[in-house]
């Protein structure tokens, strides 16, 4: 019964934090060019009142793969957020990106064409990393239970640096951010117009919108992983990340897909491997 | 002889009485097909039966005062005679030199060693991994085969065959299913191995079947290389026999004294000379070739060969013998072969265009994973490895059947060509999504098995590593495929509804419905096929499944029924939706496409109406088969060479 209201109230109070998240992303931006920027709660207005707009849509399996896309970051939110199994949460969100990806490439367009096949070398480049920042973690631990962290006598920060570095790298894929945001971007593109959810609009858009507040949400929480105690500053290290990630986001330009690919697999899985090594040295000697 | 000794003599002996009247039946489509339903039924019923039953061991007495050994001996002795044959018929030196190299061995091992006539007893145990494996081929196989019958006479029709050889397709294709049901329930490996070259030649033959240059080619190259299997499977037995009697041909004692320092000492080196059969048999790299080569073959036989029989046939005999070789650095050398299997096959598998080729290295990839799994050896990638073979039987049988389906109908296998079928085939589409998401996503068994292997492999970092990246880019291959199906532009609610034959539909719903069911009951069947046999050779259950959960001891767990939940709510609630909703939309072109009727097609200067064409990346400049080939070949040639050599150092 515990567990039902607790994620009851992970359902409702993740898209309202994702969606201030954003509007404090578009405020900071904002001042960062120079320029005033909406209001803190911008999101918000905008995706009521595109949930109030007609729904339109090419098919009906566009419809299908958004909600699913919807329905599985929930699902990997709450996995994450109730300490199941890292491990599982990693997985379930690979499957909520599939679903993603399958929505933009149910229509045939060639920008939601050309998003989608972004979007799956985008997963190419940072699942790996995921993955094994799930070993990192088990291999620290011995649990990949997220709920048994907080029994570590000190932040896995301390012992797993270089996997927090390779997890910011590939923050900046799944927050959609320059230079990788390849797939859409909160910004017209030419090439892309809006990439892979050119297609959707009106509530159905507002549906997607949704899910990346959750995503937001979720990979922040990954960040704070590393530090869960005390839990401020597992969210204070979050908001660190959250910001630097913005600056990033500033002073780049958009890179290609090989390029990224490239320096996610070469820096990314290096950082991790030295990591790893360490770890399992460290296991060899006796923990 | 007990219901379950009848039960078990029906399943080996069943599709071979059919086979052979499926081939005398050759004017009668009715009569063929009347045999192959109720073969199918009758088979799958059994394999239910002895599930029922739960295990068993069986010593069947002789026939008419001869012993079955010496029926096996002589029934062997034929079998390479007629490989022989082949090999002189199609002038091809090396299975020419390979058969006789084996003749000469199984005299050795009959007459100077006396291998044949050592008391096995019993012949036949049926323990939980067998009975797993029986289900799976006789369920599977049996609406493979259903599938065939139709198939089979669509293909001559395309084909335009004058002489009909449908009759001669179902023989070997039926009685290929006896030869598995010999291989698993057989204790004693003198027996085994008979039946193990029984599917070499069921394999032949079916690749074979179209008589073309390259379909002889092929299955030429298949031949010779389960010839070389089957070498070093005969080298195997020559080498066990000649330890403490011969009592090691056994596999139940070869299990039970598991742990002795005989079996972890000298007999190793025959167990490696098995695990190499195993090898070639599942085509493993360097092995792969004759698996890909297979493709050429009528599609049935490459769901059969790829599903529920032939390469199913290697991975079991490794996995049957790990425990025999667990702890040692022959198990590291397995587990190091089969990932690296594993990762080089999923990378070539993005190359490909062609659907049946795809699904081909997705297969290597797979038993690649279930091999390395054999060769951590612990209890929980044990489970993973069992929990693996029953989920990609059935989601790979579904697939493969499909892909014959959509060719018959679009007139190609090629991933390009079947852009939108999910307009124009609906259900079909369907069935394919069930597939591919089975495949690789939670909550469905097969992720299930790979986050089990993923677990079970942290504590290997280079063995890890590999199953990392390889899990990463099955994700690729996957996706880009069905993404082309997905690829539509309209979905009128009017759209025409897709009718299938009821052998289709039999085949592809009852292998979807079995697809997510199992997925469903899938703690159950943890629970009451897996850990059994699990606790039964590593005292240990490995995973633990119950209260909505499974898990993989105190590491972690996966409660997964509430994406069940989820997942159908989203079935119908988009249903809901979609069906409220409101204008059908055309697709964004930047208003190049106003006013033209469909929105596949823009204007450009002048007013020239343009087709949109798109279509999907494989990058093969990089990922050039030909060129990885040449290095990976010799890197996985220099691992099988390890692999033995371990063993003799």
């Amino acid at each position: 019964m515990k567990e039902i209201i607790l994620a009851l109230a992970i359902i409702i109070v993740a898209p309202i934090l994702g969606g201030i998240l954003h509007g404090v992303d578009r405020v900071i931006t904002a001042r960062m060019q120079g320029r005033v920027g909406p209001p803190l709660l911008q999101p918000f207005y905008d995706v009521f009142k595109l949930l109030g707009k007609e729904a339109v849509a090419v098919n009906q399996r566009q419809v299908f793969w958004g909600l699913a896309y919807l329905a599985l970051i929930i699902a990997s939110l709450l996995c994450f957020f109730l300490g199941g199994d890292l491990l599982i949460t990693v997985f379930i969100m690979a499957f909520a990106a599939i679903a993603f990806v399958l929505g933009g490439y149910s229509v045939k367009s060639p920008y939601s064409h050309i998003g989608s096949q972004r979007e799956l070398l985008q997963m190419l480049a940072y699942e790996p990393i995921l993955i094994l920042m799930a070993i990192a973690v088990y291999l620290k631990t011995g649990t990949f239970m997220i709920k048994d962290l907080f029994n570590q006598p000190q932040p896995l920060l301390f012992s797993m640096p270089l996997i927090f570095l390779a997890l910011t790298i590939i923050l900046t894929i799944k927050m959609r951010k320059s230079p990788f945001d390849l797939s859409t971007s909160h910004h017209g593109h030419q090439e892309l117009i809006k990439g892979i959810t050119t297609e959707y609009s009106g509530p159905y858009l507002a549906i997607i919108e949704i899910t990346h507040w959750y995503e937001q949400v979720l990979v922040l929480g990954l960040v704070a992983m590393f530090w869960v105690q005390p839990i401020w500053a597992g969210i204070a290290l979050a908001a660190i990340v959250f910001v630097i990630e913005l600056v990033i986001d500033n002073i780049s330009a958009r890179l290609t897909w090989d390029w990224m690919l490239k320096f996610t697999w070469g820096s990314g899985l290096i950082l991790c491997l030295v990591n790893l090594a360490y770890l399992f040295a460290r296991g060899m000697g006796g923990i | 002889m007990q219901n379950r000794e009848i039960l078990m003599a029906v399943l080996i002996w069943l599709p071979a009485i059919a086979a052979i009247i499926l081939f005398m039946s050759r004017h009668s489509y009715k009569l063929r097909n009347l045999v192959t339903w109720s073969v199918g039924i009758i088979l799958a019923a059994c394999s239910m039966g002895i599930l029922l039953n739960g295990p068993f061991e069986y010593q069947p007495q002789g026939i008419l005062g001869i012993s079955w050994d010496t029926v096996i001996t002589i029934a062997d002795f034929c079998l390479l005679a007629f490989i022989l044959y082949i090999g002189i018929q199609r002038r091809h030196a090396l299975i020419i030199l390979l058969g006789i190299v084996q003749i000469l061995m199984v005299m050795y091992f009959e007459f100077s060693l006396g291998g044949g006539h050592i008391a096995i007893t019993p012949v036949f145990v049926i323990d939980d991994l067998a009975i797993i494996m029986a289900l799976i081929i006789n369920i599977i196989g049996s609406l493979i085969c259903i599938y065939g019958i139709k198939y089979i006479s669509e293909h001559e029709e395309h084909h335009h065959v004058v002489k009909t050889r449908q009759h001669r397709f179902m023989f070997w294709l039926v009685i290929f299913l006896g030869a598995m049901n010999g291989i698993v329930f057989s204790n004693n490996l003198y027996w085994m191995i008979f039946f193990w070259e029984a599917t070499t030649l069921c394999s032949f033959q079916l690749i074979s079947h179209d008589l073309s240059q390259e379909a002889v080619k092929n299955a030429c190259r298949a031949l010779w290389m389960n010839l070389l299997g089957g070498v070093a499977f005969t080298g195997g037995l020559i080498y066990l026999v000649g330890i403490d009697s011969g009592k090691y041909l056994s596999v139940k004692y070869l299990l039970e004294n598991a742990n002795t320092p005989e079996v972890k000492g000298v007999l190793l080196l025959g167990i490696a000379l098995l695990i190499f059969a195993g090898m070639t048999k599942s085509a493993q790299l360097p092995f792969q070739s004759w698996l890909l080569g297979a493709m050429v073959a009528p599609t049935p036989v490459s769901a059969l060969l790829h599903s529920s029989t032939m390469v199913k046939a290697g991975v079991y005999l490794i996995l049957r013998l790990a425990p025999a070789y667990a702890g040692t650095s022959l198990s590291s050398m397995v587990a190091a072969a089969g990932a690296f299997t594993f990762l080089i096959t999923s990378f070539l598998a993005v190359s490909q265009s062609n659907a049946k080729r795809v699904l081909a290295y997705s297969t290597i990839a797979n038993l690649g994973l279930i091999v390395a799994c054999a060769g951590i050896n612990t209890p929980t990638a044990i489970s993973a490895a069992i929990v693996l073979i029953i989920f990609h039987a059935v989601s790979k049988g579904l697939l493969f059947l499909c892909t014959g389906f959509i060719e018959h109908n679009i007139g190609s296998r090629d991933i390009e060509d079947m852009e939108g079928l999910a307009d124009r085939m609906p259900l079909t589409t369907i069935f394919v999504t069930i597939g591919i998401i089975t495949m690789f996503l939670p909550p469905f068994g097969m992720l299930v098995g790979k986050w089990a292997a993923i677990e079970a492999a942290s504590e290997l970092p280079v063995i890890v590593l590999m199953f990392v990246m390889a899990s990463a880019i099955t994700a690729l291959f996957w996706i880009k495929w069905l993404g082309r199906m997905l690829q539509g532009t309209s979905g009128e609610p009017g759209q025409k509804k897709e009718s299938m034959a009821a052998h289709y539909l039999v085949s592809l719903g009852g292998l979807s419905v079995a697809a997510v069911l199992l997925g469903i009951f899938l703690i159950p069947v943890i629970r009451g096929l897996i850990i059994p046999v699990v606790q039964q050779y590593y005292g240990s259950p490995g995973l633990i499944a119950g209260g909505g959960a499974i898990s993989s001891g105190q590491t972690g767990a996966f409660v997964f029924w509430p994406l069940f939940v989820l997942l159908v709510l989203v079935i119908v609630i988009s249903r809901l939706i979609y069906s409220q909703g409101g204008k059908q939309a055309t697709v964004y072109l930047c208003g190049e496409n106003y006013g033209l009727p469909d929105s596949t097609s823009y204007m450009t200067t002048g007013e020239a109406v343009t087709e949109l064409k798109l279509s999907n990346y494989y990058f093969g400049n990089v990922l050039d088969e030909v060129r990885w080939n040449k290095v990976v070949n010799v890197l996985a040639g220099i691992l099988i060479i390890i692999l033995v050599g371990v063993t003799v150092i």
